[in-house]
């Protein structure tokens, strides 16, 4: 396997855990807006252990790859 | 409009969550502020138009805010688009949901999620559970010969021999939960489990731990990947308590 595919599977795999948790989990206000998202990855690889962090977040909205630890 | 990031209790460091909300950004780059009463407060900060954060840079930029207070203060993440008309109707749905918020930021104190995924190779779980449903399904025999044979005779065998695979694999499923769960015995922890998200997503758990055991269950992860080679765990965090909020809260107008 080669290092880009680790980095774009620990990518995949952080963005789907995010948005499930922010789209889909949380306190829910009953009547809230409804905002659909658009271009959500669904893509489930992996590597065995990643942590995320806030410059995982930042990597992601740059489109920078990440690593995974 | 006004969107609303997270709940979380405003008695204690007014200064320090002050000081941190003026460090930050809303999305579209708007100001963050706190709407608070009694004690319990809403990060909050103005919409234009709420169509006009629908995309995902905006869903990163919201869990970013998210997750900066999470890191310093306990909070309630509000899912992604709630959004109200006024600081009077915030204010009103704090007042109603007074008691649900208190018990439920009481819950996640000085804790952190983590998110555990289990894959398994779905293919190869499935041939031996295939083969093991063979071995140990029972069909008895029907003398007489090939005239017994018959396409329902077949039909019927393999839907037993289906069903006796899916009991196998939630079985399987379970035992696995089950090795989780005993590793996971020596944490104060509260897990919520999903089973087969996916044919190779075979468990989703969410974790809730206290800060200072993250590093311990970081080694305990480790140790079930080692005890079940065939399986691949993926550990994800620490996350805002996003799975932990048990309630819903209510409120007459958005």
């Amino acid at each position: 396997m080669r290092d880009d595919d680790v980095f774009d599977r620990s990518r995949d795999i952080t963005i789907l855990e995010l948005l499930d948790r922010v789209l889909n989990k949380g306190v829910i206000l009953t009547g809230d807006v409804v905002i659909s998202v658009a271009d959500v990855d669904l893509v489930y690889l992996g590597i065995n252990l990643m942590l995320s962090s806030v410059e995982t977040m930042e990597q992601l909205k740059s489109g920078k790859t990440i690593t995974g630890t | 409009m006004i969107l609303i990031y997270a709940l979380l209790p405003v008695n204690n460091d007014q200064d320090a969550l002050n000081l941190q909300l003026s460090e930050l950004k809303g999305i579209s780059g708007e100001n963050l502020y706190i709407v608070s009463v009694n004690e319990i407060g809403a990060v909050a900060s103005d919409v234009k138009a709420i169509e006009a954060i629908s995309d995902r840079s905006c869903v990163l930029e919201y869990a970013e805010v998210i997750e900066r207070l999470a890191r310093q203060f306990t909070l309630l993440p509000v899912r992604f688009g709630s959004a109200m008309k006024s600081t009077d109707a915030i204010v009103q749905l704090l007042i109603r949901n007074r008691d649900e918020i208190t018990d439920n930021i009481g819950k996640v104190s000085g804790k952190i999620e983590f998110g555990l995924k289990v894959f398994c190779d779905a293919d190869k779980l499935s041939e031996e559970l295939k083969e093991q449903s063979g071995r140990d399904s029972n069909v008895p025999a029907i003398s007489g010969g090939e005239n017994h044979r018959s396409v329902y005779r077949e039909y019927i065998t393999r839907k037993l021999q289906v069903h006796r695979q899916e009991e196998l694999l939630v079985t399987y499923v379970d035992s696995v939960i089950d090795k989780i769960k005993v590793s996971l015995s020596v944490f104060d922890a509260s897990c919520k489990f999903k089973k087969m998200t996916t044919a190779s997503n075979i468990i989703n758990t969410a974790i809730l731990v206290k800060k200072e055991e993250k590093d311990e269950l970081v080694i305990k992860i480790e140790n079930l990947q080692t005890i079940c080679p065939g399986l691949s765990f993926v550990l994800t965090g620490p996350w805002p308590p996003y799975s932990f909020v048990d309630f819903t809260v209510k409120h007459d107008t958005i």
